[in-house]
């Protein structure tokens, strides 16, 4: 039984449609980047997976569990945990708040400490400015901090959309590195939405190309890099 | 005489203030500004005595040992707030912010007319612990004892309010859901909870107004709470929509400023006090109109 599984999904916003028709399935452990121009529907995709968005059309489930139709948070009980589009810190929230928010939901309340201390460990930042307001950190830290928030309600599934947004390409290397090590440490699946195919070939991984709401390519991230593919799906088919 | 106009000050503004705090809560998590919460006060204010429409009020709740009536008048007010908030909002939780506030007006005219039918329009006259007329020397000052129990009461709720919000999860979650209730639920936080916690806090917080309005005036009025709703309405947009330490802080700020101007202005003027207040009112949302401390979530988000 594959991870995440999407069947014909739509969203719509009135009568634009921003996601068409998708279908894939994600299995466990694996990395999924998903690409393509702007307005191609990566935003829209994720936000449906975890609710924040209606879907018109089609179905989303997790560990064969229909996820569509239910609400954010009955979704983020399941094991699936969101590092939004402009990482949407609580920033009148203290570092530490910012990450024990999302522990509400959890059912092994005893193993919290020995999981905040282990964010710390992963991202040495938070843990000296954990009584900081988190609106004084920098974009890189943010990053980090909102990656952080999401691993503390412990999930099996992570949304990640667009990490390097506003961010210098050394701190985006960073925060690659720290996101495949806790991969690796936690069996995490990642669905990451990264407009960048050429660094979503350097960090490696399978990639979805989205263009118009739609699949136009599945495989492998780093055999996409020098494809025709790529350059059609930004910039459309070459006059004949 | 001057200690005496800083009690006054203080016993007003803070009534401000928990008024004020009771509709920047709800505004907080679900952007509501809920005109109905005078006529929150004004049915806890009723909570007190047995329903009839007698010209002379007979104590029910009110007769009650204060161990006894304050406990279970803020279970009154939390409960109309949640009952409130289950029947009328939630139904309508996806509709505009304005489509929210016109039906908090709706309820709080259904609440007024319903307290009309039952309870008559006169006003009537009530005796809540009259023992706390009696004056008392403090620091020099002639003070009533009343209103240093009212000073007290409401420092005593503000603390706790904020160690609740500070120290409490469901604190941690309310300040969360304040500033970006859609994440707050991506993180798992239960949407349902955190807005009635919010209207029970309110609720209770208006019946805290009801049992200082009562005390103070002797006198239970249908229309008793539309006065301090618009007062602490201004309070709440002074300090900067949707924050706490601002709705608190316009509040008292509000108080202090209503007794000084009844202190310093000419008698002839003194009837226009309002109009002063008011018109200063106008000067600060000119100078700061995202008002003195304005919330990270009354901000649009990119």
């Amino acid at each position: 039984m594959s991870k995440l599984g999407i069947f014909d999904l739509s969203v719509r916003y009135g009568k634009l449609t921003a996601v068409n028709n998708i279908s894939f399935t994600v299995a466990e452990g694996e990395r999924v980047f998903i690409s393509g121009p702007n307005g191609a529907g990566k935003s829209s995709l994720l936000a449906a997976i975890a609710g924040e968005v209606r879907a018109a059309h089609g179905r989303i489930e997790m560990d064969g569990d229909i996820l569509s139709g239910r609400v954010p948070e009955a979704i983020a009980r399941r094991g699936l945990s969101m590092v939004p589009e402009g990482r949407r810190i609580f920033r009148a929230l203290s570092v530490q708040e910012n990450l024990m928010v999302g522990v509400g939901l959890r059912r092994d309340k005893t193993a919290v400490p020995d999981d905040l201390e282990a964010i710390y460990a992963a991202f040495p930042i938070l843990g000296t400015r954990r009584h900081a307001n988190a609106g004084a950190l920098s974009g890189g830290q943010q990053q980090m901090l909102a990656i952080g928030r999401a691993l503390m309600t412990n999930p099996k599934l992570m949304l990640v959309d667009e990490p390097s947004l506003g961010l210098a390409p050394r701190v985006v290397d960073e925060v690659y590195d720290r996101l495949c090590s806790l991969q690796a440490q936690r069996g995490l699946t990642l669905v990451i939405v990264e407009q960048s195919s050429a660094r979503a070939g350097r960090v490696g991984g399978r990639m979805l190309l989205l263009r118009g709401g739609q699949i136009v390519a599945d495989g492998d991230a780093a055999s996409f890099a020098a494809d025709d593919l790529l350059k059609e799906a930004y910039f459309g088919k070459a006059a004949p | 005489m001057t200690l005496q106009l800083v009690f006054d000050a203080l016993s007003l503004g803070g009534i401000y203030a928990i008024a004020a705090l009771g509709i920047a809560l709800i505004f907080g998590v679900m952007k509501l500004v809920n005109f109905a919460h005078g006529q929150f006060i004004a049915f806890a204010v009723f909570a007190l005595i047995v329903p009839s429409t007698d010209a002379v009020a007979v104590m029910g709740l009110g007769a009650a040992p204060a161990l006894v009536l304050v406990p279970a008048l803020l279970a009154v007010g939390a409960g109309l707030a949640v009952a409130s908030e289950y029947l009328v909002f939630r139904p309508l939780r996806n509709v505009s912010p304005v489509a929210l506030m016109v039906a908090s007006f709706a309820l709080g005219v259904v609440i007024q007319n319903a307290l009309l039918v039952i309870y008559g329009g006169r006003p009537k006259a009530i005796s809540l612990w009259p023992e706390l007329g009696k004056p008392v020397r403090l620091l020099g000052a002639e003070v009533p004892m009343l209103q240093i129990m009212v000073i007290c009461a409401v420092l005593l709720v503000l603390a706790l309010l904020a160690i609740m919000l500070k120290r409490s999860r469901v604190g941690l979650e309310m300040r969360a859901a304040a500033e970006d209730f859609g994440m707050a639920r991506l993180l798992g936080v239960r949407a349902n909870a955190v807005i009635a916690g919010a209207f029970a806090l309110s609720g209770a917080l208006a019946a805290t107004v009801a049992l200082v309005l009562v005390a103070q005036t002797g006198v239970a009025d249908v229309r008793m709470g539309g006065q301090i709703m618009l007062i602490a309405f201004i309070a709440t947009v002074v300090g900067g929509m949707g924050s706490l330490p601002g709705a608190v802080a316009a509040g008292f700020a509000i108080g202090a400023v209503s007794v000084a101007l009844q202190a310093v202005l000419p008698i002839e003027a003194r009837p226009f006090r309002d109009a002063f207040l008011y018109g200063l009112v106008i000067l600060v949302l000119l100078l700061r109109p995202q008002g003195l401390f304005a919330s990270a979530s009354a901000k649009p988000r990119v």
